[in-house]
């Protein structure tokens, strides 16, 4: 079986949200010789971008990406020598869900997508202040905040955010990025509470802080 | 014919003469009285006032009883959030994971937290409306009550990766889930509204809620002894309807704003009640002019047939929204009865 093979394979697993399968597909793909660098570039990202685009086309569930996030996580770890080498290497980021916003599942998604794709991810959880955001990318030098948000009502709290960031000067050195579902439905929402930019899902969520980290870098302003 | 008249009449038939409207207005009712949501959530009379606030300024075809779920999980031990300009959340839940939550006592609707609040609620607003205005009780589906339980993330993990610890999670909660929708109606709830999240394809796929939830809702729904409206909690549901016409005692479905008004009404027959669908998240931002053509597109679409109750999708409408949006709803419904002769 070649490396496609294999890699369609993981994504039917992920698909049918059969993390036991996928675990099995890893293992024999190791076990074939495949080394284990080969198996996380050729494998599982490319399954990994399939699926985000099953996502944009609206025909994947919030538990088929959890799964997949899983999937994720459980292979990398299987490459451990591999994934150690890429953990961290991207930098630090800061994620949390904001002021009085309580829906976990998408955050948890994106941080365990994110510390995959080899960034130092900081969660601090749900209901995250503003300043709390700030203090936390100050301290641990991240040029990047991802917040997220379900409803219209939480995510119009962003804003504080926006502003704080503002207010203290880290305009375009500390980058703001937003998600959830209420981003998804209302995409002029992302402008609306001051963000610089969004993914769909988090499957997108590591092109989107790449993208976003290399703006931080130029200092591009929003 | 008032408002009892006119809704019943939809949900059994019969020629009304105009269909009716709904709109979820919960906090809103603070927002007319000048109530802080805190006191409006924990108080059955102030509850009670911003409902009969809002039938007062708008004479919408409903009142609702407390639409709050952190009551529930506050009454299995959870920690509430309480926001100035929306309903309460669960902040914490009361179990860690779902073997933990499997030994935790089930709430009393008459005694835990503030359910008796909810129901005290219900019967006033029985007291004052019975006959008059249909009341109207939401709670969490079967299949999405253990997220109150134990958090969302939790009860994904499980339902995915552990299915007999999840079934015995849904067998447990159950009980409170049949216990709690009786109450609501034996307090005076004229239908229930039942959100079931797993039933919504952005949540979960087909597969997954014909397999472990339905047989679950089928089993806790016949047990409950009043009507029913399954609704899709903010996301799609049209990849499901076609599953769940045979549910007992259901009446009808809420749809989301994503959903085909046309094609929920092929999937799920000429005789149950379609509710919705308007952009919950549009009605702060749009003119009164945009949601009046917004409602009358979607009478034009469903009303036709019957069976249809034009409303907001999702959940409570923001508070931002201005009160000529509402009336904007009221007034397209008033329209399309005049343009098509009254009677439908």
């Amino acid at each position: 079986m070649n490396l496609q093979e294999w890699s369609e394979k993981l994504l039917t697993a992920m698909i049918n949200a059969d993390r036991s399968a996928a675990a099995e597909i890893i293992s024999r793909a190791l076990a074939a010789g495949n080394d284990s660098r080969m198996v996380i570039a050729e494998i599982l990202d490319p399954a990994i971008v399939k699926l985000g685009r099953l996502w944009e086309e609206e025909s994947m569930s919030l538990a088929q990406n959890f799964v997949a996030a899983k999937i994720a996580e459980d292979a990398l770890m299987r490459c451990i020598p591999v994934y150690e080498e890429r953990l961290h290497n991207k930098g630090a980021v800061v994620i949390g869900n904001i002021e009085d916003d309580f829906h976990s599942l998408g955050r948890r998604a994106v941080g365990l997508f994110l510390g995959a794709a080899g960034w130092d991810v900081h969660d601090l959880g749900n209901d995250v202040p503003a300043e709390q955001f700030l203090e936390k990318a100050v301290e641990v030098n991240a040029s990047l905040i991802g917040v997220s948000a379900m409803m219209q009502t939480t995510a119009l709290n962003i804003r504080k955010l926006r502003n704080l960031i503002d207010a203290q000067g880290h305009t375009g050195r500390i980058k703001l990025a937003v998600g959830g579902a209420v981003f998804n439905w209302r995409p002029d929402l992302v402008a609306a509470v001051g963000g610089d930019g969004t993914a769909r899902n988090a499957v997108g969520a590591d092109e989107l802080f790449l993208r976003l980290q290399s703006e931080a870098q130029k200092g591009v302003k929003p | 014919m008032n408002s009892y008249q006119r809704v019943m009449g939809t949900l059994t038939g019969q020629l009304v003469d105009r269909p009716p409207v709904f709109a979820v207005l919960g906090a809103y009712g603070g927002k007319q009285t000048n109530t802080d949501l805190r006191t409006l959530y924990s108080d059955a009379s102030a509850h009670v006032a911003g409902q009969k606030a809002l039938q007062d300024e708008f004479g919408f075809d409903l009142v609702m009883t407390a639409f709050d779920f952190s009551a529930i999980s506050e009454a299995l031990g959870g920690e509430t959030a309480w926001s100035i300009d929306q309903a309460p959340n669960m902040r914490r839940p009361a179990a860690r994971n779902a073997e933990d939550a499997l030994s935790l006592p089930l709430p009393d609707p008459e005694k835990s937290g503030r359910l008796p609040v909810i129901l005290e609620g219900t019967r006033q607003l029985a007291a004052i409306y019975k006959g008059r205005v249909p009341i109207i009780s939401v709670l969490p589906g079967p299949g999405i009550l253990p997220s109150l339980f134990i958090g969302m993330e939790q009860w994904m993990e499980t339902v995915l990766f552990d299915r007999d610890t999840a079934c015995k999670l849904l067998n447990h909660s159950g009980h409170f889930f049949v216990a709690w929708a009786n109450a609501l109606l034996a307090a005076g709830a004229d239908c229930l509204v039942v959100t079931e999240g797993m039933a919504s394809a952005e949540i979960a796929p087909r597969s997954l809620f014909a397999d472990q939830i339905l047989p679950h809702l089928s089993s806790t729904f016949a047990q409950i002894q009043g009507p029913k409206v399954l609704h899709h909690t903010g996301g799609r549901i049209n990849h499901t309807l076609d599953l769940l016409s045979g549910l007992d005692g259901l009446v009808g479905f809420g749809i989301s704003s994503k959903d085909d008004l046309t094609e929920a009404r092929r999937l799920i027959g000429p005789d149950l009640n379609l509710i919705g669908n308007l952009d919950n998240l549009t009605l702060p931002v749009l003119s009164a002019g945009e949601v009046y053509e917004m409602s009358l597109a979607s009478l034009r679409i469903a009303a036709p047939c019957g069976h249809y109750i034009l409303c907001n999708s999702a959940a409570d409408i923001p508070l931002a929204t201005p009160p000529e949006n509402l009336r904007a709803m009221l007034a397209a419904a008033a329209a399309y009865s005049s343009e098509t002769g009254c009677r439908i």
